[in-house]
């Protein structure tokens, strides 16, 4: 099975544009940096990478993405959109199979 | 020895290396130890040392030096305090939610393979912000019991509140849970069985139980 | 996800006790964690700069004793006891700090100079007490000045101080005992 990841870049403008989302925070854990590297070199951390994290698997792709949304809508509908924004982008960047779309709520309001 | 000891007498009987000389100017006592006695203060007192004049003069020097401490922290202080704001910016700047993201709560979606959270943090910071909306109620721990990540499984949660004096506390309690229930059920879908509010501290307004402010 | 510093407003936060913002900063609350910096920050900085002995790595260990204590709020269990519990993070990141100095140079080969144990007395005249104080203190051997400065400014027991060092109780009685003793004498020597 041959999968294309699609450009993550493309990601993050898509996601930030959903309406509803006020923030997007990088999705892949932080911590796991934190643990192994100085912390003088986390205070000058993130180096520019795509906050949207995808990877392809055995089983399709799968994508993360981690959102603070604004207080005026439900969570549900919110990261739904987010959802749907992702799984039509992939649509249109050669229809992968999809193992997973994950959007996670991390701050509201 | 029975002189006099005016007060601008010098202390000088101890030596830094030698117990023995230290304590034979000191009436059988150390430094160490009268420095214990005046954390006691003077508690219960000790006439060996309270009617020994060396001892005296040994435990005014402490007590300058004590002040000496307190007036240098003091200064310290003023001139921490008075660095401009870059220095709390560069903390934040570099924490992250995630340390506090907690369990993954889920929403339903039709399509199988999404996969919509939002984060244990993130309902905590609602719960807070309910609180924070009402007038004098400050919303403190918020701990959700339960199997919050296996959906339809009924939580109970836990908050603790401070209310400041003068309100009616089963009042504010019930409008804050109202309150809190509105929000879980717009951005969550637990199933809350119940939302236990403890108010576990008042609070004197403006700043009586603030220690230590520095403005 | 960066926290940003939001806008100085008066808020019940800023007045609130101490277990009151712990608790909201174990649960995650940014704008109570900024509460503490700005309540403790300063003497934690008096704290790292009196270990240290010097300002340069102050901001360092400052900031790094703030995101160690971030991320494990969830562990203090009385919130009430977070101004010794944040003294005893500084105070350790200091150590550290302090340790990795000395191994660093120890790689160099070079040696740390020695304090200069009777320099204080030429100027004490001229200067304040609390000037000569800071001067005495800076002075002290590293050894006594880490012990002083636990006691008196993090409040450390001690048994606390020992385990905090890795030194037998009898050795850490003996340099507060001889720290108390220099600051004493210098003390006498400004009246």
């Amino acid at each position: 099975m041959t999968t294309v990841i699609p450009s993550t870049d493309q990601l993050d403008a898509l996601v930030r544009q959903v309406p509803g989302v006020d923030a997007l925070y990088p999705a892949r854990s932080i911590v796991a940096t934190v643990l192994s590297t100085a912390l003088d070199a986390v205070a000058h951390h993130a180096p520019a990478a795509p906050l949207v994290h995808t990877v392809a698997q055995s089983d399709g792709v799968r994508v993360t993405a981690k959102i603070g949304i604004g207080a005026a809508e439900s969570s549900a509908d919110v990261s739904g959109r987010v959802h749907d924004a992702i799984a039509e982008h992939l649509r249109q960047v050669g229809n992968p199979t999809v193992a997973q779309i994950a959007v996670i709520v991390a701050r509201i309001g | 020895m029975t002189e006099l000891t005016p007060a601008n007498r010098r202390f000088l009987a101890f030596d830094l290396d030698d117990t023995e000389r230290e304590q034979f100017g000191l009436n059988g006592h150390t430094i160490e130890q009268l420095s214990d006695y005046l954390d006691r203060d003077r508690m219960p007192a000790d006439p060996s040392i309270d009617d020994s004049p060396e001892c005296e003069i040994a435990l005014r020097g402490l007590e300058r030096l004590r002040r000496a401490q307190r007036l240098l922290l003091k200064l310290d202080l003023e001139r921490e305090s008075r660095r401009d704001d870059s220095w709390v910016s560069a903390i934040l700047d570099n924490i992250t939610l995630e340390a506090h993201a907690g369990r993954d709560i889920p929403l339903t979606h039709p399509v199988p393979t999404a996969r919509l959270v939002v984060t244990e943090g993130a309902v905590r910071g609602i719960l807070r912000e309910s609180g924070d909306r009402m007038q004098n109620v400050l919303v403190g721990r918020c701990v959700l019991v339960g199997d919050v990540n296996v959906p339809g499984t009924p939580i109970v949660i836990e908050v603790d509140v401070t209310v400041f004096p003068g309100e009616n506390i089963p009042l504010l309690a019930d409008q804050l849970r109202q309150a809190m229930y509105a929000a879980l059920g717009k951005y969550t879908e637990l199933v809350v069985a119940a939302i236990d509010i403890t108010v576990s501290d008042l609070q004197a307004l403006p700043d009586a139980s603030a220690q230590e402010k520095e403005h | 996800m960066p926290g940003t510093v939001r806008e100085q407003v008066a808020s019940p936060l800023d007045t609130a006790a101490d277990r009151m913002l712990a608790d909201r900063a174990a649960d995650g609350d940014l704008r109570a964690f900024e509460g503490l910096v700005r309540r403790y920050g300063p003497l934690m900085r008096v704290q790292a700069r009196r270990v240290l002995g010097s300002n340069d790595e102050t901001d360092d260990v400052v900031q790094e004793a703030f995101i160690t204590a971030w991320q494990q709020l969830g562990t203090l269990e009385d919130g009430s006891a977070v101004k010794s519990w944040l003294m005893r993070i500084v105070s350790r990141k200091s150590i550290d700090r302090l340790r990795a100095r000395r191994e660093h140079a120890n790689i160099d080969d070079t040696d740390v100079p020695a304090p200069d144990e009777h320099a204080p007395h030429v100027l004490a005249e001229a200067e304040s007490q609390t000037e000569a104080l800071a001067r005495v203190l800076a002075t002290l051997p590293e050894d006594q000045r880490r012990c002083w400065t636990l006691r008196e400014l993090a409040e450390y027991s001690y048994g606390d101080i020992a385990a905090e060092l890795g030194l037998p109780l009898s050795t850490v009685r003996g340099l507060l005992a001889r720290a108390r003793k220099t600051l004493l004498r210098e003390m006498e020597e400004w009246r």
